[in-house]
């Protein structure tokens, strides 16, 4: 076990310095220059590749018809605002974005909360049978939601949750991931501060409080952003449990700017401006708080 | 299964469930949350004290079914919430887990398609039972009306329906040297129109049309064949597909369309997109529904469109299918509000009504008196593109049961496999074998569900 | 390691776990638990539910068209993990091999990432849309001529294409931190020896990572067996033909469109244990790694 921490350990310095750019100080392979206007000329043509559909749609969603057929029909146009706005506002997708950001944050919240108490009694607390109460929480990993959303959509009903923000919540609350990989970071935690935490006497809240959180700032927030990707990026689940635009979430309610497609209405650009948006807030956190968010993946892998 | 009684109906199930979700709930402190809405007096629960309406009507169609909700509260102060769900598929599958879970919407908007399916749980009501007394119901059309009684009675209140006809391109045709005044009524026509068009190199494709159950069986209609036994399931259990020899011409003349590049196929069930190739021109004729007029005169900046009858496999003319939808109440709803139900349903079939959704939408007007209306304002003679779907159901026969569009119960599984079949015939080599294999899954679907 | 546990009341810990362990019961378990049942029932909406013991099962033995589901599925499996880990893995050689810009690099290779799938699968049909598609005359240009709407075989490619495009980003994050595990020394000295770059990939770097690559390829299966719905959804419904029909799909379609939830369930049975495979296989793995870094 210790192997692997300091293994992982080694990961997050490596990680950090990729991440900042400031490879100066670690000597790579020496290339010419002529290989090096390779490498970069082969990258670019790559990272074109991956960002060229994305591009596609931000210049679709400033168009008015947003029928693009070739490639010299993507040059922006000059109806970006009333794009956004008609989707935003005339197709209530500013609706489904608020509904998914509140379940993202629920959710996030949530799992986070309760897999900390979870995590924390694994690590700290002597409880009997400790592995295998580990075991039954890594077992859910087992249970994605396709093994079990048909009884669970039964269950959810007959809870009367049915097409309300408590089914698209509470059933992800439980998370062998965050669990794990917060216990994990607490393992990696150096022992003489627990023991120091333990020797002066320190109670469960202030341990948390006091140490235990202040030295997981990293991997709290990067095990948030992952799970907040998670719950924003989820579809199958609320296609099947929410049956109202009221309560409808972004990735579902973009089919809904479609427009009336059987009366042969089929509005491309606002279902580009539809998945701009949707797209924009799990980007956003992902570059604001890249560090912590691969640093966390790091531990995922062990 | 359709002889199943009431009383086990779906009951069972959530018996079980309940049991063990009681259990559960006791152990979780959830037990509070349990449903317990099975009695006998209200066994659904409304979603709202407002009435709430389940509907699939997207885009302008939508606004103006908000438009008409607003009209209702005015004249009645009644509030209507009209909610917008996407397909008619979703308004299915919400309509039967509603059942399930107890909470229901007030109407429901079922694609006749799915007509059996919903008839099937005997979880609704017949709208003759809530409508007002004072309420004729002998204002619907005759071919309208024919369709929508069941056992007498009529079961749903029709509103938005509507048939496929040709759309076509009038500059393209002129372009290409055809007659625009005079477009094609057969296959074989469509054909010849087509290898014109391609050919002078006017459009990319001839014609389009979603890959949608409803073509296929608007073919059957017009050739005055049924699709299966029990005339279409209108008369008892279905257990046969039928595939006269006019199917197998359709689909020998629909793969010559495909593998001479006359004919685009949009996707499945991809309404939005065949009217996208018609409205960029990359095919000068495209089947859809009545209801797209409104859409593709608005789109179509570039060129005339024009509407014409649907194409029929040969010189036989029958009649259409009818398709689109008609609205549902779920019956075990508080008694009170079959009142206010009653009352909106009345409304929507009142003839204003009518002629504002149909000038809206380009579905048709479904009773006598707004039809007339729209007649003596000379609608029709300034509007002949609204007129086309109407005349086509009225020069229909619909004493034939061929134009009883089927009542299947596992209709969209039935729909499913025609579709995912159609592309296989189209690709195959050998027709004839492949629509067996149609033939035989659909018959073991029909099996499966009604043994 | 038992220095560690500090605290020792039993309550305190109970309560502690109590909440995740009250959320997995409810709904992980029990569903779960309930899917087992209900594949041995005749079940759906509205209907009275009849046991019939291994019926479902068998009906799954015997048709061909969920043999051909799982076939399809397996095959896309397997495409997706060798198709997005090659790609991964030259994407992140280049990056770790230039000196300047790799941040940006970095950033805009991995942002799929946090792309939603339902976004992924309506950009490309848009982009690749037979008739109207952007980068359908171009390739049509070329002499390829674009038909996945009628095509099995060629919706298949373009699913494979935007599952395997929406992944990238997910492997280069784990690929890149253990490319840069990879000694200093062994580069040079592979450098000296005069080993072209693409094999120093092959024979220097892929070694040392295998552990990662390990963990990626179940990663990778995982993703490709439940992580694709949305695509298969939205572009092309299981079709043309069922070409696309995976076994997630296929389970959907069977529970909410044609409301079997017995033979449904089966189903979920079915790929309960693809994941349970998968999983032991991972847990060995990981396992027989755990010491191999250090």
């Amino acid at each position: 076990m210790t192997n692997a921490i300091q293994y992982t350990k080694r990961r997050f310095e490596a990680l950090k310095g990729a991440i900042a750019g400031d490879d100066e100080d670690e000597p790579l392979a020496v290339i010419g220059r002529e290989e090096s206007v390779s490498v970069h000329l082969q990258l670019w043509l790559l990272v074109g590749m991956v960002v060229f559909p994305i591009l596609v749609a931000v210049v679709v969603s400033t168009k008015q018809q947003g029928i693009v057929t070739s490639l010299p029909d993507l040059i922006p146009g000059t109806y970006a605002v009333e794009n956004y706005r008609e989707a935003i506002v005339d197709y209530g997708f500013g609706r489904f974005m608020w509904n998914s950001l509140l379940m993202s944050v629920v959710v996030v919240v949530g799992k986070l909360v309760i897999s900390v108490f979870a995590a924390m009694a694994i690590v700290y607390y002597r409880v009997p049978y400790k592995d295998l109460v580990f075991l039954f929480v890594l077992f859910t990993l087992l249970l994605p939601v396709p093994v079990r959303f048909i009884p669970l959509f039964q269950l959810i009903n007959d809870l009367g949750w049915g097409n309300s923000l408590l089914a698209i919540t509470v059933p992800y609350l439980a998370s062998a991931t965050t669990v794990f990989i917060l216990r994990q970071h607490f393992l990696s935690i150096p022992n003489s501060i627990v023991e120091t935490a333990k020797l002066d006497g320190v109670g469960p809240v202030k341990f948390t409080l006091q140490v235990l959180i202040p030295m997981s700032r990293g991997v709290l927030v990067g095990v948030s952003i992952i799970m907040f990707v998670y719950a924003w990026n989820q579809y199958l689940w609320p296609l099947v449990i929410i049956d109202s635009e009221a309560n409808q979430v972004a990735q579902v309610g973009l089919q809904l700017l479609q427009g009336d497609v059987q009366g042969g209405q089929l509005s491309w650009s606002l279902v580009m401006a539809g998945s701009v948006l949707t797209l924009l807030p799990p980007l956003a956190l992902m570059i604001l708080f890249r560090k912590p968010l691969l640093e966390t993946f790091a531990i995922q892998q062990k | 299964m359709t002889s199943n009684n009431d009383s086990t109906r779906g009951i069972s199930r959530r018996n079980t469930l309940a049991t063990t979700g009681a259990a559960l709930g006791a152990m979780t402190g959830l037990a509070g949350c349990m449903g317990g809405s099975e009695g006998n007096e209200a066994q659904f629960s409304p979603i709202a004290d407002e009435l709430t309406v389940w509907h699939a009507m997207g885009g302008t169609n939508g606004e103006t079914l908000d438009g008409i909700a607003a009209g209702f509260e005015e004249e009645h102060g009644i509030e209507a919430n009209m909610e917008f769900q996407d397909s008619y598929e979703n308004v299915l599958t919400n309509t039967l887990a509603a059942f399930d879970s107890g909470n229901v919407s007030d109407m429901l908007q079922v694609d006749s398609l799915f007509a059996q399916q919903v008839l099937d749980t005997d979880q609704v009501r017949p709208v003759a039972e809530i409508l007002p007394d004072d309420f004729d119901t002998d204002v619907f059309l005759d071919n309208v009306a024919e369709f929508f009684t069941v056992d007498g009675e009529l079961a749903s209140l029709p509103f938005n329906n509507s048939n496929a006809i040709m759309y076509i391109n009038r500059d393209a045709f002129e372009e290409a040297g055809l007659d625009p005044d005079d477009p094609p009524t057969t296959l074989a026509e469509v054909r010849s129109a087509s290898e014109t068009l391609v050919d002078e190199g006017v459009t990319q494709y001839g014609i389009t049309w979603p890959n949608h159950v409803w073509f296929v069986e608007t073919w059957y209609g017009f050739e005055g064949e049924l699709m299966t036994d029990a005339e279409n399931g209108h008369a008892g259990d279905p257990s046969e597909f039928y595939t006269p020899d006019a199917v197998h011409d359709l689909y020998e003349w629909w793969k010559g369309m495909a593998d001479d590049g006359l004919y685009t196929n949009p996707g499945i069930e991809a309404w939005g997109e065949a009217t996208s190739l018609f409205i960029e021109q990359e095919s000068a004729m495209v089947l859809t529904s009545t209801a797209s007029v409104a859409g593709l005169i608005a789109d179509s900046e570039d060129f005339t469109v024009d509407a014409a009858p649907y194409p029929s496999i040969s010189e036989t003319r029958v009649g259409p299918v009818i398709g689109g939808a008609s609205f549902y109440v779920p019956d075990g709803l508080p008694e009170d509000r079959y009142e206010e139900i009653g009352r909106l349903l009345q409304y929507m079939a009142q003839p204003e009504v009518q002629t504002e959704w149909h000038k809206g939408s380009g579905y048709y007007p479904i009773t006598q008196p707004s039809v007339d209306s729209l007649r003596e304002e000379g609608w029709f003679e300034e509007n002949p593109m609204y007129n086309v779907a109407l005349e086509q159901l009225q020069n229909g026969d619909a004493s034939d049961p061929a134009t009883k569009r089927a009542l299947l119960g596992p209709a969209r599984n039935v729909q499913t496999v025609i579709q995912d079949k159609s592309v296989d015939v189209v690709n195959a080599d050998d027709v004839g074998s492949e629509i067996e294999t149609m033939k035989s899954e659909v018959e073991s679907v029909l099996t499966d569900y009604y043994e | 390691m038992s220095t560690r546990e500090i605290f020792d009341g039993r309550l305190e810990a109970a309560l502690l776990l109590a909440p995740t362990l009250l959320v997995s019961v409810v709904f992980l378990y029990y569903p779960t638990a309930l899917a087992f049942r209900t594949s041995l029932f005749d079940a759906g909406f509205g209907r009275a539910e009849e046991f019939v013991g291994l019926e479902n099962y068998l009906t799954l033995l015997e048709s061909s068209a969920y043999h051909r589901s799982v076939a399809i599925s397996v095959l896309f499996a397997a495409l997706v993990v060798v198709g997005t880990i090659t790609v991964s893995l030259y994407l992140t050689f280049l990056i770790h091999e230039v000196d300047d810009g790799q941040g940006w690099y970095l950033i805009s290779v991995i942002w799929p990432y946090a792309l939603p799938p339902a976004v992924a699968a309506l950009v490309f049909l848009f982009i690749l849309h037979p008739t109207l598609g952007v980068l359908t005359g171009p390739i049509e240009a070329v002499g390829f001529d674009v038909d996945w709407f009628n095509d099995g075989p060629q919706a298949f490619l373009v699913v494979l294409l935007v599952a395997i495009w929406k992944q990238i980003g997910y492997n280069v994050i784990f690929m890149i931190a253990a490319m840069k595990d990879v000694p200093d020394a062994l580069t040079e000295t592979a450098e000296l020896d005069g080993v072209g770059r693409l094999r120093r990939l092959v024979s220097v770097y892929v070694p040392i990572m295998t552990p990662t690559l390990f963990f990626l390829v179940i990663i990778n299966t995982i993703y490709a067996f439940f992580g694709t719905f949305a695509f298969v959804d939205l572009l092309t419904s299981g079709g043309p033909a069922n070409a696309t029909n995976v076994l997630i799909f296929d389970l959907y379609r069977e529970g909410f469109s044609f409301f079997n939830f017995g033979v449904a369930s089966t189903k979920s049975v079915v790929l309960f244990l693809v994941v349970a495979v998968l999983m032991v296989i991972q847990f060995r793995l990981t396992e027989e790694y755990s010491y191999y870094g250090a």
